[in-house]
């Protein structure tokens, strides 16, 4: 469970989270929605203790990790795996070196086991045989998936997705989606999504959490959010230009 | 598609540079002097303006030294000159301060002493320096000598001025004549009673020499002594008054060695010049004979090692036991064994229908053997052969006198994986016991890469030499 | 009054983040060593980085070293012809090339290839969350990226500066006695007299600290990146400014203290 209480962060001047309360339920999808540049991105960022609060603490499996050392943060960060916007593969790697990465990291295993385990998730992510290609030659879509295999490389209990399915197209947006779910079930894991697409929230999600001006200002089932009453939340789920939420 | 891995283009780069940079530093400290070699000797000077640490000293126009330091000791300039170890130098060497070059640099010129004089060693003093030359002086003293000769040339003419003096002067002259005749004639008849005045003449310089290396002695031992004596003896005019004195006595030998007349032929008699000179070459040849005999037992030396490495990431610990046979300065043989708690890893993959199936085999605590051959090369050392039981080679640096030492090696050449590629490097700590740190299978692809630290023994061992050179093994 | 206080408002804020960022340079520095010393070292990536620092730079150290050995040997010669002492043209190309034009050159020309291309990759990595990534896995990014770059830029630089030592005397030589015939002997007699072994070491220890700076001034610039594609360019750009006016500046120091 990923408790974040209070957090308040700023970048400069500007305000980013402001009071911020959230639990992450185990076993569960938990899809964080809300404006581009509403600071989705930092929230998700701060589960991992990439950025710290200025104020607040982020309580994981009952460690407030804001107060951790070095050592101590990588020890649970091992829980993690992270799917970032852009999947941040390594230029100067292969897939199969990028999806190894963790295990030559972490483990002690024999390069034949390592081999074996990157196969394995690779064609899980439905890209078997891209072992030797490069980053700079694969979709957007294939650079995702090889992300998220190398996120359950070290098999996480927590998946945090940034962004996963911006800036692809309708067919592939509906792969990683599919695939989303389906490593959930497989693996059992906790995920966390940040997505503004509205079709693929209700499709993932097992709670939603609406973040606006820094707070949360709905959390809830499908069911729930689309019927809420939350002016913010109906003129997201409409795409109406009308509303509270401001188009600068 | 044939490519070079990172691993050999690097190494093939570093390799290339540390030859360029081995072949410059052996230009340019030619002579070994940055490296400490050589032997320290000395001399005193009144002056020594313009020279510096590191100016070259010459014998003859060749380079056999450079200057080490230079200090003030009781208002002389004493400088310790760093003499190439195969140059020796006579006792009785002059040294003087010379100038070359167009900029003037000054150097030390040493002219060489008498053969057969005994040679300088380490810390002993040159004590025939030469003055610089001072040109006011030199005016000075011509002054001097112009007004003499005036002088001289003024009461010459008093003397042979009028018509009686011309008429003495050829009397004397007439009186001299005679006089040479007679003597020739007493001479000539006395021919065997000369011969027998020379050789005793001969025994007197004799004895004189041994005389005076007595002297020397004694002076020495005065030399350091600060007492009573020693004071007096100090004394420069004493010294300058010997001095004068030995050098009129080497030009009466030296006209007797010239003088072609009787006397001269008498001690220059050519047969018996050769006679005891081929006998002279004989011993000599003899002498070497036995120097050779000498030498090879002395340069065949062998070494014995212990060596252990602790390997930090594997945790294990490595032993190796050499002995080192080094029947020549530049090569040697390398014989030992490694007990290796990894033992020694085959992999064997058989591929059958798509599946690829690999097989480990550990033979564990299984012993490896080394044996090469290794050739010295100034601080460079190649060897290659059997390593850990496998083929390789290795390149060993020395540094700072030997102090340090590089080791690169590669063994292990498999076609299916990376070679076991080994460095580190090892500082003498004490005599005998030396200190190494490491890396060892640092680019390994089967997870062995480990950084190491040991500890080596090694020693000089006598009685295997013997055993080996097959000379008997001396007894007490 | 006003005007004179902005001015010196300005001077002072310059002062203060020049001082913060070589600070922040020196605590990089303090955790990379840190780093280099806990296991296990990143041999793969020492090498690969040796072989982008050290190997590919070759061709342009060997023709800067020798248009360099070249140029001082055309030069020197008219100066020394005025006393007829052009032998000692070689002993000037040797001496110029191993204390001062061998390191100093080979190391900015190696910060224009390599230093800057450290901070351009970096800094990519920087603004597409490579480097999060490896927080996120766990993996610290100055053990990963830095200390490579680093081990590589010291071990390699006077590598390269020992090639450039050799072709600037060559290039010299070849100036001196294949066109302008100087004696040939006189020549390598003044190198091997005035040169000494110090001269050729303490240029490659030279060499050795401003494979430090180029490396340590590139992956701090490219380290703290920001703002996109725009921010890779600027940081390339201050990485290379910044590593070419250390590494003159500290080379007057190191000097001071070696010779």
């Amino acid at each position: 469970m990923i408790e974040l209480i209070d957090i308040h962060k700023s970048f400069g001047s500007q305000k980013v989270l402001d009071g911020l309360n959230l639990t992450i339920e185990d076993g569960r999808t938990t899809v964080i929605i809300g404006k581009s540049g509403g600071g989705k991105s930092v929230l998700l960022k701060h589960m991992i203790g990439l950025l710290r609060p200025d104020s607040g603490r982020v309580i994981v499996d009952g460690v407030d990790i804001t107060r951790l050392g070095d050592k101590e943060l990588n020890e649970v960060r091992k829980k993690f795996g992270m799917l970032f916007q852009e999947a941040a593969l390594f230029d100067s790697m292969n897939v199969e070196e990028n999806v190894a990465f963790p295990l030559r990291e972490h483990t002690k295993k024999k390069d034949s086991e390592i081999r074996e385990i990157v196969r394995e998730r690779l064609s899980a992510v439905g890209l078997p045989g891209v072992e030797k290609k490069m980053p700079s030659e694969l979709s957007g879509g294939m650079r995702k998936r090889v992300g998220l295999a190398r996120a359950l490389a070290m098999q996480p209990r927590i998946i945090l997705f940034d962004e996963p399915t911006t800036g692809l197209d309708p067919v592939m947006t509906e792969a990683i989606n599919e695939l989303i779910i389906r490593t959930q079930k497989n693996f059992d894991v906790t995920c966390v999504v940040i997505s503004h697409d509205v079709g693929s929230i209700f499709k993932i999600g097992h709670t939603i959490a609406m973040l606006y001006e820094g707070k949360i200002v709905e959390y809830g089932a499908p069911e729930e959010i689309r019927k809420s009453e939350n002016p913010v939340m109906h003129q997201f789920l409409a795409g109406s230009l009308e509303g509270p939420i401001s188009i600068m | 598609m044939f490519s070079i891995s990172t691993e050999a283009k690097v190494g093939l780069f570093v390799l290339v540079a540390l030859i360029i940079l081995g072949y410059m530093s052996f230009r340019v400290g030619e002579y070994g002097f940055g490296l400490k070699k050589g032997y320290i000797i000395k001399a005193a000077f009144e002056n020594v303006t313009g020279l510096d640490k590191d100016a070259s000293i010459l014998v003859a126009g060749v380079e056999v030294g450079r200057v080490e330091s230079i200090a003030l000791k009781d208002g002389m300039a004493v400088v310790s000159m760093r003499i190439l170890p195969d140059v020796k130098l006579e006792r009785d060497v002059r040294v003087s301060i010379k100038s070359y070059g167009i900029l003037g640099d000054k150097y030390i010129e040493i002219e060489p002493g008498t053969r057969g004089v005994s040679s300088l060693g380490e810390g002993e003093e040159i004590t025939r320096v030469e003055k610089q030359a001072d040109i006011d002086k030199i005016l000075r003293d011509l002054g001097t000598i112009a007004q003499d000769v005036m002088a001289v040339t003024a009461s010459l003419k008093k003397v042979i001025g009028g018509e009686e003096g011309v008429e003495n002067l050829s009397a004397i002259v007439r009186n001299t004549r005679e006089l040479s005749d007679n003597l020739n004639k007493v001479v000539k008849q006395n021919d065997e009673k000369f011969s027998v005045m020379v050789d005793s003449l001969k025994n007197a310089a004799m004895q004189m020499d041994k005389t005076f290396s007595a002297l020397s002695d004694i002076t020495e031992r005065i030399n350091e002594g600060e007492g009573t004596i020693g004071r007096l003896v100090n004394d420069r005019e004493v010294f300058d008054n010997l001095d004068r004195t030995v050098a009129s006595l080497q030009d009466i030998t030296d006209k007797i060695n010239k003088g072609e007349g009787t006397i001269g032929k008498l001690v220059n008699d050519e047969e018996t010049v050769e006679n005891l000179n081929a006998s002279l070459k004989s011993l000599d040849r003899s002498m070497e004979g036995i120097d050779r005999y000498i030498s090879k037992a002395e340069q065949f030396r062998t070494f014995l090692s212990y060596r252990g490495e602790y390997l930090f990431d594997t945790s294990d610990a490595k032993s190796y036991v050499d002995i080192k046979i080094q029947p020549k300065q530049d090569k040697f043989y390398i014989l030992g064994v490694v007990a290796d708690p990894r033992g020694k890893r085959t992999v064997t993959e058989t591929t059958t229908g798509g599946t690829t199936t690999r097989k480990e085999k550990w033979e564990r605590d299984e012993l490896l053997f080394n044996l090469m051959i290794g050739k010295r090369y100034k601080d460079i050392v190649l060897r290659g052969g059997i390593l850990e039981s496998t083929g390789g080679v290795g390149i060993d640096y020395f540094a700072f006198d030997d102090t340090l030492k590089f080791t690169f090696e590669a063994f292990d050449f498999d076609a299916d994986r990376d070679p076991h590629l080994k460095i580190y490097g090892e500082y003498r700590l004490f005599k005998h016991v030396y200190l190494m740190a490491g890396w060892d299978d640092f680019i390994s692809d089967e997870r062995n890469s480990s950084p190491f630290a040991g500890i080596a023994i090694r020693f000089e061992d006598d009685d295997l030499k013997y055993l080996l050179t097959s000379s008997p093994i001396p007894t007490k | 009054m006003n005007r004179i206080s902005i001015a010196l408002d300005n001077f002072g804020r310059a002062v203060l983040s020049n001082v913060e960022e070589m600070g922040k340079i020196l605590l990089l520095f303090v955790s990379t060593l840190v780093w280099m010393v806990r296991p296990p070292l990143k041999v793969r990536l020492i090498f690969k980085q040796m072989e982008f620092v050290g190997v590919k730079s070759i061709y342009v150290v060997v023709l800067t070293g020798t248009f360099t050995g070249m140029v001082l040997a055309l030069q020197s010669y008219y100066g020394f012809r005025m006393f007829s002492a052009e032998s000692l043209v070689g002993s000037t190309v040797a001496l110029s090339m191993t204390r001062e034009l061998g390191p100093v050159l080979t190391a900015l020309m190696v910060t224009a290839r390599a230093g800057s291309a450290m901070a351009a990759e970096l800094g990519t990595m920087r603004v597409t969350e490579q480097i999060d990534a490896l927080y996120v896995m766990a993996a610290n990014p100055v053990k990963h990226l830095i200390v490579p770059r680093i081990v590589a830029s010291v071990f390699m630089l006077p590598i390269l500066t020992i090639v450039s030592d050799f072709m600037g005397i060559m290039g010299g030589y070849f100036v001196g006695v294949t066109i302008l015939n100087i004696n040939e002997g006189s020549f390598v007699r003044n190198i091997t007299r005035y040169v000494d072994l110090d001269d050729l070491y303490n240029g490659l220890i030279k060499a050795a600290v401003f494979g430090l700076i180029l490396s340590l001034v590139g992956c701090y610039k490219g380290f703290n990146t920001s703002g996109g594609a725009e921010g890779v360019g600027r940081a390339t750009t201050e990485a290379v400014v910044l590593s070419s006016i250390t590494i003159l500046i500290s080379d007057y120091f190191l000097t001071a203290i070696m010779f």
